[in-house]
């Protein structure tokens, strides 16, 4: 037997799913008063105060109070775990929490480097791709997939393959008036579409904005090889520097998701048994992982799904 | 009204829900712990209960918002055939 850690992505969580839990777990409280410190602002108080609003879901707040509540419920489960994780992993979002749990960047930068990300990021999209969401789809076999992204090229309509989360379900970047006719060819498919995130991710056509992050925020961090190896959520490579770490994290903003090449890569270091530090609603539930691994989700008490 | 074997498959994809609390046609399924997931899991489990396949404009998370609303869905496409 021989475990993982993989770090979910985030959904669209709010203050009631995770207020609780930061103003009363231990860990959480402490990494809270670091984040209050690095960043100089209360995060409870402003995090409470977005709640509700259009953004809130993936508010600068949001983003540092769900990284805080993943790394919260790892360093408390740390000790009961059934073995020594051999590798950690964290798709999409995750990759932030990964990163500073692998010892790559310390807590406290990780969560300075995720409100300074996620504005830079806001001031992006407010002026660039600002019809542009990423549409997520089960039930829709990649055979039928391409047919209906070809016959959206022959549209001359743009979209972009922005990850594969199991065999049949993936997301797509495209603008907003192709989104209806795709979603009528999906839903005749028989394939069922789930939520339309915006800002959206994971696209080639976001070089720029991986070059702002590069030059505006990157370049005051320093990273350090990692202790546990990462593996990297684009193509499953195991990341064992400090240079590979980066890129990891900066590439999540042009390249997709390859969940099931992460699964794989984990599966060929011996992994059986993965942790899911944190609120996860994909990436531990789809038959991908739930297929090669045994999953023990480590989630705030007060949920119990 | 639907029948004693949808409303226990429905409520096998209902964690939030006690088993002494009445499924109302108005109910929120995703108040109950019905998420996309489980949406999806929901989806599989009644094509085959019910030997469909379910397409088009029924496959929308508002068809998954009530037990009403999934039920009428489901009659409609399985209208010739005792669900």
């Amino acid at each position: 037997m021989s475990t993982g850690i993989i770090f979910p992505g985030m959904g669209p969580w709010g203050y009631s799913d995770l207020g609780k839990f930061l103003a009363a777990n231990p860990h959480a409280r402490k990494l809270r008063r670091i984040a209050d410190d690095v960043l100089g602002y209360p995060l409870m108080d402003r995090y409470r105060a977005a709640a509700g609003s259009d953004l809130s879901d993936y508010s600068e707040y949001s983003q540092v109070a769900f990284l805080i509540s993943c790394l919260a419920l790892i360093e408390e489960a740390a000790g009961t775990l059934a073995a020594e994780p051999v590798a950690c992993a964290g798709p999409s979002f995750g990759g932030k929490s990964a990163i500073a749990y692998s010892g790559a960047l310390p807590a406290a930068e990780m969560i300075l480097l995720t409100a300074r990300l996620a504005r830079c990021e806001e001031e992006y999209f407010k002026t660039e791709y600002t019809d542009v969401v990423t549409q997520s789809v089960a039930r829709t076999p990649w055979s039928v997939l391409q047919a209906i992204l070809d016959a959206m090229t022959q549209r001359d309509e743009w979209h972009d393959i922005s990850g594969q989360v199991d065999k049949d379900f993936f997301m797509i970047s495209m603008r907003t008036p192709s989104l209806e006719l795709f979603l009528k060819e999906v839903r005749a498919a028989g394939g069922l579409p789930l939520y339309a995130m915006r800002p959206p991710m994971h696209s080639s056509a976001f070089a720029a904005l991986r070059s702002k992050a590069e030059k505006e925020v990157l370049s005051d961090f320093t990273f350090s090889s990692p202790s546990l190896p990462i593996i990297a959520d684009q193509d499953g490579s195991v990341v064992t520097t400090a240079a590979a770490a980066r890129d990891m994290l900066l590439d999540g903003f042009i390249r997709p998701v390859q969940w099931p090449k992460v699964v794989h890569s984990m599966k060929e270091l011996g992994v059986t048994d993965v942790y899911i530090p944190g609120l996860d609603s994909l990436f531990g539930r789809v038959r991908c992982t739930t297929e090669n691994f045994k999953v023990i989700a480590l989630k705030p008490g007060t949920l119990r799904r | 009204m639907w029948n004693d074997r949808y409303e226990a498959l429905l409520r096998s994809h209902l964690p939030f829900l006690p088993e002494t609390e009445e499924l109302r046609p108005d109910l929120e399924l995703r108040e109950f712990g019905l998420d996309s997931l489980g949406v999806v899991d929901l989806l599989v489990s009644l094509e085959s209960e019910y030997d469909v396949r379910l397409t088009d404009d029924i496959l929308s998370m508002e068809t998954f918002a009530t037990p009403s609303a999934l039920w009428a869905a489901l009659a409609d496409t399985r209208e010739s055939v005792s669900l």
